[in-house]
């Protein structure tokens, strides 16, 4: 998918090579000049983007595409279903077809940054589609730094964009770039360029990226590395008859992006019950870890995760002071370390799920701090679960879902709204009293 | 506390006592299991931790028919602090360290006498295959603090006394420079190669010490010691020559032109704390064996499977001669190639393997990537 082009040869904004391979600053700068320049020209609403993206996320089926982890989970957002409620739930009902409405003396509109920069993560295969269908949302033109790793993989998914959008109504607005992290001289030109950022991913990338020379005009929105949570109170992890379904969402919730997510959970906290036996849920959960992984194996492995897969399991058995427990195959296809206390260990992701059990899932909210972005909740009763969510939310948890939902993409996204970050809500106060 | 069967005791002495490098295959791998099987029952007797770990691996060590289906451990796990012991602390007489990069965390292993004994009786066995058995003088290309007798002994330390037995005298031929690092005391090495010129001598350093310290400096001057009956042993690693460029090649002609030996004299080899007794020199064909006493797994990461000949993997060594700590199967932090599982034209039976490279850190670059607060410390306040 990905060509290199001669160095300061101009980028026209429809190559057959979806995911362009820059090799220098000026190309990026004209780049992104065009995008601006073609964005004021052609203003597009919310319900024209959502059109396009409509047809878009339809069209992302077949052999190929469902190879492609999170694809699922990319045709539901970009329903029109989905992205209507968010966009006047952020914007404003008016906002969807590019009106101003009044608000007292005033008029107030929706108008895009221009041109928003997005630097996705390296581990998740469907991000930079998530994050420019964003500000495309918004209006805005997208510059995409597709990470070197996920260039083929988002080079299948532009070419449906460009197949079912061929005026070009967003397809002409999105770039997709790549180059190595390393280029700093590429990164600051990218910085340098855009009125609006959207970062994404790990400690050391998400700073490097934000210290780079945006304009003092420009946006920016960084979503760092977080980790997520699965809780389950006693009535749902003793019923015997919901046991397996709860299983196999918590198996689906760690299967995807291979548990390396930020609403991946890596830890499953039990409420205790007296007399309850542990035994017969931990069956349960095996048999779900084993039925996913044959639904989707692992294909390869960095032989670093699987070594750590190996030591996690060591030391959770060495632990000197607990009385731990775990379950895993020979392979490091999955493991389930079972203790207790209200911390969350170290994650290994790699589909190791530490299961603790706890008094009261209390005990563990009470110690989340601002790391935990998503906590799976399976909560029998409504009073409780709010009273939950409410300490969770208190204690920096940003989303609180069901369990098996806990990556269903959605805004607000670690307490951002995803939409109207990349849009400036205009003020009109006119002239003469009407 | 129970006690190894002196049975087994028995049988771990008469692998060690035999020649390393003859055993047929099978009848080799039919030993090892038992002797390590009865070895993983007294290590879990002794320490319930190990027992609780054993019984949570899928396939029983005391039904396992394979040495690829025992329970083995990751060498990060000798990182714990106490280290894992299966001996009282009396009858500790030394701990060893790995040499832990800066800012790592050493493994560490304690020895008792008998496992200390075995293990200078292992490398014994094993260099003789490659070196003859005779004694000769020693040059040591190191400071003569490495000789010190301590409690806790470091990676090259260790490497530097486990060849004493085969000296008959010893020199050491570096000195600790004024600014902290390591010079050469090129009066004594010219007095040693004046004194033992074309006798059988042998010098041992660690591979970048070697380099550096001895190596470098005396290339510069065009000093050629003119020794071709020295056998070069080093050990230690790469990583740092590789980062600056030094090619294994490149490592071998300066040696070469310093000594005045042939290339075929310098012997690499491979070996770890964990794996006490046991090192893995290159034969003649460049490829490493197992000797009797020890046996190698190449896994598949993706499987943790053994790989077939020619198949790259996790590196696990297993050896029946550590009693005082739990180093049987250690999963190391490697990747190598299994070569073949027996016929190296060297001569030496058993599976022949290469040592590829470290595993190489992965670079997590994802936003799940974040430290929590139980790895942080209960102390240190929550951030938001």
């Amino acid at each position: 998918m990905s060509k290199r082009r001669a160095k300061g040869a101009p980028l026209s904004l429809r190559m057959p090579d979806r995911v362009l391979s820059v090799n220098s600053a000026a190309q990026i700068a004209a780049a992104a000049q065009q995008l601006r320049e073609l964005a004021r020209r052609k203003p597009v609403t919310p319900t024209q983007a959502i059109d396009v993206l409509e047809r878009w996320g339809a069209s992302l089926r077949g052999p190929a595409l469902d190879a492609i982890p999170g694809v699922p989970f990319l045709r539901l957002w970009l329903r029109r279903g989905a992205l209507e409620p968010i966009v006047m739930h952020e914007l404003g009902r008016e906002a969807l077809h590019g009106q101003w409405h009044r608000e007292g003396p005033a008029r107030l509109g929706v108008f895009p940054l221009g041109v928003v920069g997005h630097w996705p993560a390296a581990n998740i295969e469907i991000q930079p589609v998530l994050s420019l269908s964003c500000s495309l949302l918004g209006g805005n033109a997208a510059l995409v730094r597709v990470p070197t790793s996920l260039v083929e993989v988002n080079g299948v998914l532009l070419d449906r964009l460009y197949e079912v959008d061929t005026p070009g109504v967003l397809a002409d607005r999105v770039l997709a770039v790549t180059f190595g992290h390393e280029r700093m001289d590429l990164q600051q030109a990218m910085a340098a360029a855009v009125d609006g950022a959207m970062i994404w991913g790990g400690a050391e990338a998400v700073s490097q990226i934000r210290a780079l020379p945006f304009p003092h005009w420009a946006r920016v929105v960084a979503f760092g590395p977080r980790l997520s949570v699965a809780a389950m109170d006693a009535e749902s992890w003793t019923s015997l008859a919901e046991q397996k379904t709860w299983s196999l969402r918590i198996a689906r919730d760690v299967w995807q992006f291979d548990q390396q997510a930020c609403s991946s959970p890596q830890t499953l906290f039990l409420e205790r019950r007296d007399g309850c036996d542990i035994d017969p849920f931990l069956g349960t959960l095996k048999d779900a870890f084993s039925e996913e992984n044959r639904a989707h194996p692992r294909r390869e492995i960095h032989p670093a995760l699987s070594s750590a897969i190996c030591l996690a399991r060591a030391n959770w058995l060495l632990d000197e002071g607990a009385a731990n427990r775990a379950i895993f195959p020979q392979s490091p296809d999955w493991t389930i370390l079972l203790g207790s206390g209200p911390d969350i260990p170290k994650p290994t992701q790699g589909r190791t799920l530490a299961v603790l059990l706890v008094n009261d899932l209390a005990e563990p909210i009470s110690r989340f701090d601002g790391m935990v972005q998503t906590l799976g909740l399976a909560v029998q009763q409504d009073a409780r679960e709010a009273c939950l969510a409410h300490a969770a939310a208190r204690n920096g948890v940003d989303r609180i879902v069901k369990l098996g939902r806990m990556h269903v993409f959605g805004s607000p996204w670690d307490g951002t709204d995803l939409v109207r970050s990349m849009t400036r809500v205009i003020r009109h106060v006119p002239s003469y009293d009407s | 506390m129970s006690t190894l069967p002196s049975e087994i005791d028995e049988r771990i002495d008469r692998l060690l006592a035999g020649p390393p490098f003859l055993q047929e295959p099978e009848h080799h791998h039919a030993e090892l299991l038992s002797v390590l099987q009865a070895e993983l029952a007294y290590a879990a007797q002794r320490e319930p931790r190990l027992q609780r770990y054993f019984e949570a691996c899928p396939v029983s060590y005391r039904a396992a028919t394979r040495i690829a289906d025992l329970p083995y451990l990751p060498a990060g796990a000798f990182k714990a602090n106490p280290p894992l012991a299966l001996v009282k602390a009396q009858e500790i007489t030394r701990t060893l360290t790995s040499s832990a990069t800066t800012g790592q965390t050493p493994s560490r292993v304690v020895l008792d006498a008998t496992t200390s004994k075995r293990m200078t009786k292992g490398v014994m066995s094993i260099l003789r295959s490659f070196i003859g058995p005779m004694r000769r003088p020693y040059l040591v290309i190191d400071t003569p603090v490495s000789l010190a007798g301590a409690d806790e002994l470091g990676a090259r330390a260790a490497a530097i006394q486990g060849l004493r037995t085969f000296a008959t005298e010893i020199v050491c031929c570096l000195r600790s420079g004024p600014a902290g690092g390591l010079e050469i005391d090129e009066a004594r090495v010219l007095a040693f190669a004046a004194k033992w010129r074309a006798a059988p001598v042998l010098a041992y350093g660690f591979t970048y010490v070697l380099w550096h310290s001895f190596v470098l400096p005396l290339q510069k001057k065009g000093i050629c010691l003119e020794m071709p009956n020295v056998w070069l042993l080093h050990s230690g690693g790469w990583k740092r020559l590789q980062d600056q460029a030094v090619t294994r090649d490149t490592f071998a002609k300066g040696a070469v032109s310093v000594f005045g030996c042939d290339e075929s004299r310098i012997l690499d080899f491979y070996g770890m704390v964990e794996n006490v007794g046991v090192v893995y020199p290159d034969c003649d064909q460049g490829n490493k064996h197992v000797p009797a006493f020890a046996q190698i797994i190449v896994r598949d990461p993706l499987t943790l499977a053994p790989v077939p000949p020619g198949g790259l993997g996790l590196v696990q060594v297993c050896s029946v001669l550590p009693t005082s700590f739990p180093g049987y199967l250690v999963l190391t932090e490697d990747i190598g190639e299994v070569v073949s599982y027996d016929g190296c034209p060297c001569g030496r039976r058993g599976t022949s393997f290469r040592f590829v490279k470290r595993v190489p850190k992965a670079e997590i670059r994802g936003c799940g990537n974040v430290e929590t607060a139980r790895e942080r410390g209960a102390t240190e306040p929550a951030h938001a």
